[in-house]
């Protein structure tokens, strides 16, 4: 069979590359954008995320999981008892300050527990052994810092609160939203560092349930005896503490007025593009109209043409976004493409593309076959 | 049996307030392996009734049978099917598709008609054989002189075997030896299979190759119908 849609596409070169590259080019901007969104947030939840805790007993209304206020740490024992709890611990996390060896004066985000191997937590080690944190004065810091604090090594000291830290452990991928680089060390050790607000308190409790235990019966519990404080599953602690940061910075509207405008012009460029092609191949469409296509016949060669810019402007597109994800790498961004986003933007695409040879369709269901006779 | 049968056929355009009687009452047949040469001053109404002929343009009034089936204007899907199955046309302007080769022109307009198998390949090549062109089957139609490109659409109107051939001044882009070449060939092709072939034209070479000339003047044929 004689592919007239392909044969068509490839003959009018110049305009087939500009199709093509409406679509790339929308769908690159989708990517891009959505996977910065989803980078970014994703910073706002990854320690919850890679925290192995089924429920997180937070202080009342506590807006994110950077921005705790504090609860007696004997409310622990309230949870510890609760049916159905198979391990639980307390987690402070607390903004304190270090001093750079330049004398700048900085901020970094402690995560603090007695026992951070337990929750699988931190969740990517470079070097050093968690066990060390119960040994003294000691910190992991994560690699990200190196941006903010300069680089730094295993052994460097840093001055922290006046305290000065020998850093014994590097981390990776543990980020916030805030950007501030995170630090683990010793619970017992932060409180000392902090004993005014931190002495006797905690900031989170997190709890692994035991298996088979139902998680709402467990919350229910736990809110029972603890009124005043909020429980979350890690799920749920996870939106709220990304939908503090969507409403607070308006990055949601950023994006997706981004992603609109990046549709918006794929959609025109492509309507366009096909809509020309349409209306200068009119005389040829007229044409197999005589020799005894219908409508159906043209529409299936239009649509095609729109598919095959849609397929490969999005496989175009989507390398491009890749590419460009390497590329932000190197400056510190991050950007998520998630399996479902991929899908999502390749049906986009081809979706778009048919609607966008709609407008041809109604064209074409217009054409006078007489045309053909015509000089 | 007659591949054309056309009685009383009536045509007016509806212009604005202004309506255009173009054919009054034209009767005419073309029987199986004839060749029928329509003339008239420009204007006179020749390619209305060749579209009404080719079941593009309904007629206003008459009525007509093609291939010995009678054709109802009124329903589009079965106007289509009997330009599939029993029409064949030839343009001025060609109307070849430019991106496909001579051979692929043929060979679509077969895949159009419902012929989507191998087949279609193999009597695309054999038309074009036909038409003399065996040596041009993979050329575009850019790269193809008038004259070729005419042969090409010849081919694609005698693929799949059409009773009926309707042909719009066939020879006026074509250089006057070239187009005393395509109606030879044109005639000798329709003679071999028995066609019916209807040719509209003002070239007076035309006439050297037609059984029968019809003229016609003012929506009125005069002379032959
Ligand atoms: N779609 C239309 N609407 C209105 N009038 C039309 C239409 N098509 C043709 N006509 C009129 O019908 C008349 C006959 O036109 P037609 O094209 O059949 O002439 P022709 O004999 O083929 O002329 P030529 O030799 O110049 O090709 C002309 O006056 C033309 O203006
Ligand atoms: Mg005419």
């Amino acid at each position: 069979m004689v592919d007239l849609a392909l044969k068509t596409l490839l003959h009018d070169r110049l305009r087939f590359v500009i199709t093509v590259s409406g679509v790339a080019f929308a769908v690159t901007l989708v990517f891009v954008q959505a996977g910065l969104f989803a980078g970014i947030l994703g910073n706002a939840s990854v320690t919850i995320r890679n925290l192995d805790a089924d429920l997180w007993v937070t202080p009342k209304n506590t807006a994110n999981v950077d921005f705790a206020n504090s609860f007696p740490e004997s409310y622990l024992n309230r949870v510890r008892s609760v049916p159905g709890v198979a391990r639980a611990d307390n987690l402070i996390v607390y903004f304190m300050f270090m001093t750079l060896p330049s004398g700048a004066r900085e901020t970094v985000e402690v995560y603090a527990m007695e026992d951070f191997r337990r929750w699988g937590f931190p969740w990517r080690v470079l070097e050093g052994d968690l066990d060390d944190l119960k040994r003294g004065p000691y910190a992991f810091m994560d690699d990200s810092a190196v941006r903010r604090f300069g680089p730094f090594a295993v052994g460097d000291y840093r001055e922290v609160q006046s305290t000065r830290l020998r850093i014994v452990g590097r981390t990776s991928d543990a980020l916030s939203f805030t950007t501030t680089p995170l630090m683990f060390m010793d619970y017992g050790l932060a409180q000392r560092m902090n004993a005014d607000l931190l002495q006797g308190r905690t900031s989170y409790t997190v709890v692994r349930l035991a298996p088979g235990s139902d998680l709402e019966a467990v919350r229910r519990e736990i809110r029972r005896r603890l009124p005043y404080n909020d429980v979350h599953s890690r799920a749920e602690w996870v939106a709220h503490s990304e939908r503090y940061w969507i409403d607070s910075t308006g990055i949601g509207l950023n994006m997706v007025l981004t992603v609109f405008l990046g549709i918006l012009v794929g959609v025109v460029v492509v309507t366009q593009t096909l809509y020309t092609s349409t209306m200068e191949h009119l005389r040829e469409y007229g044409t197999v109209k005589a020799i005894g296509g219908g409508n159906a016949d043209i529409y299936r060669i239009i649509g095609k043409q729109a598919l095959i810019a849609a397929v490969l402007g999005y496989a175009i597109g989507a390398v491009m976004a890749w590419g460009t994800g390497r590329l932000v790498a190197q400056a510190g961004l991050r950007m998520e493409l998630s399996t479902t986003m991929l899908a999502v933007v390749f049906a986009g695409a081809v979706l778009l593309c048919l609607a966008a040879a709609l407008v041809s369709f109604h064209k074409v269901a217009r054409i006078d076959p007489a045309m053909v006779f015509r000089v | 049996m007659n591949v054309l049968e056309a009685v009383d056929i009536h045509k007016t355009f509806q212009e604005g307030r202004e309506r255009v009687e173009v054919l009054r009452g034209i009767s005419l047949a073309v029987g199986r392996g004839e060749v029928v040469a329509l003339e008239g001053r420009s204007g006179s109404g020749k390619t209305t009734f060749l579209s009404i002929a080719g079941c593009i343009l309904s007629p206003s009034g008459g009525r007509f049978a093609i291939a010995g089936q009678a054709v109802d204007p009124a329903n589009p899907a079965g106007l289509a099917a009997v330009r599939r199955r029993a029409i064949g046309f030839v343009f001025q302007q060609f109307n070849l598709f430019p991106a496909l080769t001579a051979c692929e022109n043929v060979e679509f307009a077969l895949n159009v008609k419902g012929r989507r198998d191998r087949s279609a390949r193999r009597e695309a090549e054999a038309m074009l054989d036909a038409v003399g062109l065996a040596d041009r089957r993979d050329f575009l139609p850019r790269d193809l002189s008038g004259g070729q490109k005419q042969r090409v659409a010849i081919a694609r109107a005698l693929a799949g075997g059409p009773p009926l051939i309707l042909a719009d001044e066939p020879t006026a882009n074509l250089d006057s030896q070239v187009g005393e070449q395509i109606l030879g060939l044109f005639r000798s092709l329709a003679k071999r299979d028995d066609r019916g072939l209807l040719i509209v034209t003002h070239d007076p070479k035309v006439r050297a190759i037609a059984d029968r000339v019809v003229r016609i003047e003012d929506g009125c044929i005069v002379n032959g119908g």
